[in-house]
């Protein structure tokens, strides 16, 4: 935090000293370019730290209920990353919240991008405001409503209404992100393909699919992302049904065990894993565009 | 109040009398027929019918395992053949209540045969007819229950719950930060200590100790004006005394030293003295509250899920027992005769048995307070009070 | 993915297939988003007979006047915070953004990368990590003590400091990506071109690259600013009583107090603010730069 406001000045005086300078230098060479790399470093270290915190105190034993001051070095909670049952159940019931929900999003959210970027129709421009207004409407007021909603209609909270309500802002989200991708992209491929006699369902996954999936992979994973770390929509739309923010909230107030930092971890290199498959995978597509 | 609790307490003993009769029949009878039938009905499953949700770390763990061999849950489990589902759901009294209203309100069963809320909240259900009635011809050992729990304001004819655990809620300091001993609520409000002094978001334990400490009565809310306690609490907000609301989180702050002082409860501290000497607990000179938290059956459970629940209260208000819970969760007993078989269990458990946190001397009682049922207007009025003044 | 076989007429009768293609998506955000937001318009009108009855319908305006007029701090105190925090994001974020884009060079979608990584840590876990950091004992307070006006009792946590320093932690993801799309679409010989024409560099950056980031930067101020300014965790945990925002305030009536018509009231005042800041931002921007 105090990073963020010590780098922010230097930020706007490493492009300056350059200014005076006449060198008809390349861009971003020389002492701008210097500061603007520690700038940059500095900003990492900053979006590190608490990572860093969280992963090194997966490996303390805290003297208390809270594992939040450095006592001493154990393997210990990596031995048990399960201990704490129901911290494991909620971190387990998150992952097929996301499993089931980004799926369906996925789904939804492509098929309208591929009507918005390809199709001229009526309510077109409507229907791009009615998509962003997910996006732009706190989450505190999504959740609120389907609160409302729910508790009119009698309907029982719990994993299914998560799911439901998981699914309704990750669709915008996976439109909006495949949308971009796949902006730009020439559709005629596809004519081109059919007048060479190819059915349209050979054509969707031969042609269509392989061209938008760098953009769904992306979407999946930050729709991935979006959905385990969501609080607050969840909150509003659990019942008794815990996911993992939800249990570490809850449980809180009574003791924050070791093991959230392990299972934190243990999301952070299974992503950091499908993160270097990913652009890998990417790049050899990415000669094709 | 010394009044009404000497009216309650004759209440109380010819009521505990004519269920003392009921109840060692019904034991006897229960006794013979539990031991062979254990078998039995564990084999057919059909007693495996009783849930527990209660607040996170509050029973025994051997092991940390919550069915670890000679602990509470499995030892009840040999003895009848129920295995309880016991849960850890519970982290706040609100909370659990949005979880349930719902339901209750509906009239659908919850899930869970026994919860535990607090007793104000205990107090909530039963005005709002959620509750059902206690099996209490399953549960003779309540007779156990100590004297000053006996027929509670929220629960007058003691028909609809038992306590589970009961605790204080006073001054909990650290010593190294504070540098010296705190008695009374004027030394929380020590200029010293701006910006480090921690208060409950428990509406009834924060205000309450500081009403006492303005001469104000806990025990018939709707006859007291409590406005001058939320204008001293805002005061000290406004002026940065206060540094922040929690739950039992309090306790790390105090460790961390973020904390010099705050409000807290009696079994947070006796756990945490025992690595941290510093960390000490006091029940200001005007007063602390008396609170416990107790079991309760929400309606919707089945005839055969009651009589579950009822031995499984039965089972934990047997002394032995009640001990066991005891020398973990370190609050005060509701029961009679734990502090004589922690004695007998030797060791650490022995000493806690002259702990003055878990069995207070008759001075500290004296000046214990708990609160009286509030009406559901001047609930609301008091807690979207403290909402706003504690920024919750 | 079986709907996509509408692509079968789709491509013939292109009349009919793009609502096809929509309608799943679309009849879900209907059914629960637009249809949620009446009914929450419907409980801000209603009223409570008692606390814990169900709320009846009424025409009751009350709920907003008393909103407005009680929770105004709220709403002032949730705006500036969400605001600091977004320019701060501005500061950081773009920087990095452009550092990746013009110095990245192959490693450019790694470094993005890790600007995403972080946000796969549940940001309630960062945030409670930052308590950690930050606390009174720590090194980070001891550092932050020697700074001139600070006093030798200075603390972060429990500051708006801390909260606007969450704020801006937890959101700055969406202030990155954005300009950094922004930033990876612009021709860099361009101002490679200027200073060979003997531009400096920053007159160069001044001229070309900024006014064609600024989509991105738009964009990622309402990503940043919208869940910032509706949030409750980070005042929570690294706030104070008297840094309570918006959030808190609604979260509390709707899950603790029960006084639904006035959460709900409370919340539609944000979602009409934000809302038509977002329409005056597409107005001009059109919706095109928020995706991520």
């Amino acid at each position: 935090m105090v990073m963020a406001e010590g780098a922010a000045p230097p930020v706007v005086a490493e492009v300056r000293p350059s200014k005076g300078s006449t060198r008809p230098s390349r861009a971003g060479t020389g002492w701008g370019r210097r500061a603007l790399t520690l700038v940059a470093i500095a900003a990492y270290i900053w979006l590190f730290l608490p990572i860093l915190n969280i992963v090194v105190f997966t490996f303390n034993q805290p003297s208390g209920k809270y594992n939040l001051s450095w006592e001493r070095f154990t393997l210990e909670n990596w031995a048990e990353p399960f201990k704490d049952a129901q911290l494991t159940q909620a971190f387990w019931r998150s992952l097929v919240v996301a499993a089931v929900a980004v799926t369906v999003a996925l789904a939804m959210g492509s098929l309208i991008a591929i009507a918005l970027s390809r199709y001229r129709f009526t309510g077109n421009k409507l229907t791009e405001v009615f998509l962003v207004l997910p996006l732009t409407t706190p989450e505190i007021v999504l959740g609120a409503s389907l609160y409302q909603l729910f508790l009119g209609r009698g309907v029982v909270l719990g994993q299914v209404t998560v799911v439901i309500a998981h699914i309704m802002f990750l669709v915008s989200f996976v439109a909006m992100t495949v949308k971009a991708r796949v902006r730009g992209f020439d559709w005629t491929v596809e004519d081109a393909a059919m007048d060479l006699g190819a059915r349209p369902m050979r054509v969707f996954w031969k042609v269509t699919f392989p061209l938008i999936l760098p953009g769904i992979l992306a979407a999946a994973l930050l729709s991935f992302a979006l959905s385990l770390d969501d609080y607050i929509v969840t909150d509003f739309t659990r019942g008794e049904f815990t996911t993992f923010p939800i249990q570490v909230n809850n449980a809180f107030r009574v003791s924050f065990p070791p093991q959230v930092n392990v299972l934190a971890t243990l999301i952070l290199v299974v992503t950091l894993i499908l993160f270097t498959i990913g652009p890998l995978s990417q790049r050899r597509r990415g000669a094709s565009t | 109040m010394t009044n009404r609790v000497s009216r309650r307490n004759f209440l109380v003993s010819t009521a505990a009398l004519s269920g003392l009769a009921v109840g060692s029949t019904a034991l006897a009878a229960c006794g013979g027929s539990e031991e062979s039938g254990s078998s039995t009905t564990a084999a057919g499953g059909a007693a495996d019918t009783l849930t527990f949700d209660n607040w996170t770390l509050y029973i025994d763990k051997p092991n940390d395992d919550l069915f670890g061999e000679g602990g509470t849950l499995a030892e009840f489990q040999k003895a009848t053949g129920i295995k309880v589902d016991y849960t850890e759901g519970i982290n706040d009294n609100n909370e659990l209540f949005a979880k349930i209203q719902p339901l209750l309100s509906k009239g659908d069963p919850i899930g869970a045969t026994i919860i535990a809320p607090t007793y104000w909240m205990a107090g909530r259900l039963l005005q709002l007819d959620w509750l059902d009635q206690l099996p209490l011809s399953e549960i003779p050992n309540a007779a156990n229950l100590i004297q000053s729990l006996q027929n509670p304001p929220n629960d007058p004819t003691g028909e609809y719950s038992l306590p589970w655990q009961s605790g204080m809620a006073g001054i909990a300091y650290n010593q190294a930060v504070t540098g010296r001993e705190l008695t009374t609520m004027d030394d929380m409000w020590d200029p010293a200590f701006r910006g480090k002094i921690g208060m409950l978001t428990e509406m009834r334990d924060t205000i309450g100790l500081i009403a006492m400490s303005l001469g104000i009565d806990l025990a018939n809310p709707d006859d007291q004006d409590y406005q001058p306690a939320f204008a001293k609490l805002e005061e000290e907000v406004a002026n940065g005394q206060i540094r922040q609301f929690t739950g039992n989180d309090y306790v790390d702050d105090l460790e961390q030293g973020n904390y010099a002082a705050c409000i807290g409860w009696s079994g947070d501290v006796a756990q945490l003295s025992v690595s941290n000497p510093d960390i000490k607990f006091v029940v200001p000179e005007s007063g602390g509250t008396l609170w416990f938290d107790t079991m309760v059956i929400p309606k919707g459970a089945s005839a055969e899920q009651i009589q579950a629940a009822g031995k499984f209260m039965n089972f934990v208000y047997d002394p032995v027992n009640a001990a066991r819970i005891t020398e973990t969760v370190q609050y005060i007993s509701p029961v009679q005769g734990v502090q004589e078989e922690l004695r007998k269990m030797g060791g650490e458990a022995a000493a806690l048995a002259d702990n003055p946190l878990l069995f207070p001397d008759a001075s500290t009682l004296a000046r214990l307070q708990t609160w009286g049922t509030i009406s559901e207007e001047k609930e609301q009025q008091m807690d979207e009070e403290f909402a706003r003044i504690s920024g919750a | 993915m079986a709907a996509a076989t509408t692509d079968d007429t789709g491509l013939r009768r292109g009349r009919f297939a793009p609502y096809g293609l929509l309608s799943p998506g679309i009849i879900w955000l209907l059914l629960f988003f637009l249809v949620p937001v009446v009914m929450l318009v419907k409980a801000s009108l209603s009223t409570k007979p008692s606390r814990f009855a169900d709320p009846e319908f009424a025409w009751d305006f009350s709920n907003y006047t008393s909103a407005l007029s009680e929770y105004s701090p709220e709403f002032l105190r949730s705006f500036l915070y969400a605001g600091t925090a977004t320019v701060l994001a501005i500061l950081v974020g773009y920087p990095l953004a452009y550092w990746i884009a013009t110095c990245g060079g192959r490693w450019k979608n790694f470094l993005i990368g890790l600007v995403v990584v972080p946000f796969f840590t549940s940001y309630l876990i960062r945030t409670i990590a930052w308590t950690s950091i930050l606390q009174d004992d720590g090194p980070v307070t001891a550092l932050y003590r020697l700074l001139p006006w600070v006093g030798s009792d200075g603390r972060i946590l429990a500051t708006p400091l801390a909260v606007i320093g969450g704020l801006t932690y937890n959101f700055i993801s969406f202030m990155i990506l954005p300009i950094y799309v922004s930033l990876e679409k612009i021709d860099f010989r361009l101002t490679e071109a200027a200073a060979d024409l003997g531009s400096t560099p920053w007159r160069a950056f001044r001229k070309v690259v900024l006014p064609l980031s600024m989509p991105g930067v738009f964009a990622g101020s309402l990503l940043v600013f919208i869940p910032a300014a509706g949030d409750y965790l980070n005042a929570r945990y690294l706030g104070s009583p008297q840094t309570s925002m918006i959030g808190t305030v609604v979260q509390n009536k709707f899950l603790v107090q029960f006084d639904y018509p006035q959460a709900a009231a409370l919340s539609l005042v944000l979602m009409v603010i934000i809302t038509a800041m977002v329409l005056i931002y597409s107005r001009f921007l059109g919706t095109e730069g928020l995706a991520v």
